[in-house]
């Protein structure tokens, strides 16, 4: 079955958008053993440094991979390809390594990581292009038919596919979000977070979807249970984004915090080490999205560990 | 004590400062914040390196060879715990290595740590 592409995507910046990708790459790759794509196009690049380590991420940069590539090959005209920008072997789980070792396939992590070049690059090509005779929507078309034509191919190849969005719609995340199939919208549970994720799943549904409520899956990070916490959480859930499906919450822990810092890119992690105290959040999040996935776009995938 | 006892600022001091020394001698991380905070350099117990001291730090002022000097004194245990309290290694990692190959690693990554803090 072709990958189930997912945006992860929310204006507001903080809310947790690498965090989630990176959680759900993991939980994917290690409970139901599927192949996961990460691509990172937030010029943060967050997801990249969480994955790769930041001593990565630049080797990465240096050997020519990474989403700046694909702009490049963009600008330069070439033909529209992901696949020679993609490291392979992302993943920091020792159980998916130690399979692949055994030549017992179970789950890998991919990347098309970001560098802080890209916003750059991005930066570049919009001056050049409205300095003539292009326009926001020419460019934006042009840039959409582009990594539509890289990224189709590469769902032949993998199960799922995670973009992990910046915070500003960038032309390529524009891009990018009109490929996806579904819309992850992780948020705060504060009035400024609630009110962003509003405003963006509006714009969404204006600009590239009319049936978000059924594509898209909000996720609720660094919960902490107070009074005001759990009001926001009611209103998103019960006033703002009704009908809209709802992951796990995931808590407020600094076992999340350390999840998130590969100590090199030598290292390797059990899974239930990594995630510690939020092992079981993390898993209802990946079960959620299972059965989220299944509902938009059929897929069946099925559980290779508990 | 009467509450309403009137001390001199001389005495006053003394009861301050004697809390901030019995606050410093029981607890070695204040103590180390503390002598960071007056400019100093922190000299670690053997005792309190793997609970308290920070690797990158030492690597930053004192380089590789500072490094190798403040945790030579651990066994296997103490540069294990001193990794996991740093970040520098799973357990996965550090699995089977003995106290040479458990320093280089701290070392190595250390070092690799601070290069990438000070790259950008």
């Amino acid at each position: 079955m072709p990958a189930f592409i997912a945006a992860v995507a929310n204006l507001k910046g903080g809310v947790g958008k690498s965090t989630t990708t990176v959680m759900l790459a993991d939980g994917l790759a290690f409970f139901y053993g599927l192949d996961v794509l990460v691509v990172d196009l937030d010029s943060q690049a967050n997801a990249s440094q969480i994955l790769l380590t930041e001593i990565g991420l630049h080797a990465a940069a240096e050997q020519g991979k990474g989403a700046h590539e694909l702009l490049g090959q963009f600008v330069r005209g070439e033909p529209a390809a992901a696949g020679p920008f993609i490291i392979p072997n992302a993943v920091s789980i020792e159980e998916l390594r130690r399979a692949e070792d055994n030549d017992q396939r179970l789950g890998w992590i991919s990347a098309l990581p970001s560098h802080p070049q890209l916003r750059f690059s991005e930066m570049s090509l919009e001056e050049d292009w409205y300095s003539g005779t292009g326009t926001p929507s020419t460019l934006a078309s042009a840039l959409t038919t582009h990594v539509q034509q890289a990224i189709e191919p590469l769902r032949a190849l993998y199960d799922v596919i995670l973009i992990d969005c910046p915070p500003h719609l960038s032309p390529l995340s524009r891009a990018a979000m009109k490929t996806a199939d579904a819309f992850v919208l992780p948020t705060l549970a504060d009035p400024i977070s609630v009110w962003g994720t509003k405003q963006f799943s509006d714009w969404v549904e204006a600009q590239l979807t009319d049936d978000l409520a059924r594509r898209s899956f909000v996720v609720v990070t660094r919960f902490r249970n107070t009074a005001l916490a759990r009001q926001m959480r009611t209103d998103i859930q019960e006033v703002y984004l009704t009908d809209h499906t709802f992951g796990a919450v995931i808590p407020d822990s600094v076992n999340v915090l350390k999840a998130m810092d590969r100590p090199a890119p030598d290292s390797y992690n059990s899974f239930r080490g990594k995630y510690g105290s939020v092992t079981g959040d993390v898993r209802r999040l990946t079960q959620r999205f299972a059965e989220f996935s299944e509902q938009v776009a059929g897929t069946q995938w099925t559980r290779a560990r508990d | 004590m009467d509450k309403g006892a009137r001390l001199s600022a001389v005495d006053y001091l003394d009861r301050f400062f004697e809390e901030i020394r019995l606050e410093a001698r029981a607890n070695p991380d204040f103590a180390a914040r503390l002598t960071r905070a007056l400019g100093g350099e922190v000299v670690f117990a053997t005792s309190d390196i793997a609970e308290i001291a920070n690797p990158m730090e030492i690597a930053a002022n004192q380089g590789e060879a500072g490094l190798r000097e403040t945790f030579a004194g651990l066994d296997a245990a103490g540069l294990r715990k001193a990794m996991r309290t740093a970040n520098l290694a799973t357990p996965v990692d550090m699995r089977g290595k003995d106290t040479t190959e458990l320093t280089d690693m701290l070392v190595r990554r250390a070092l690799a740590k601070l290069a990438e803090r000070r790259r950008a």
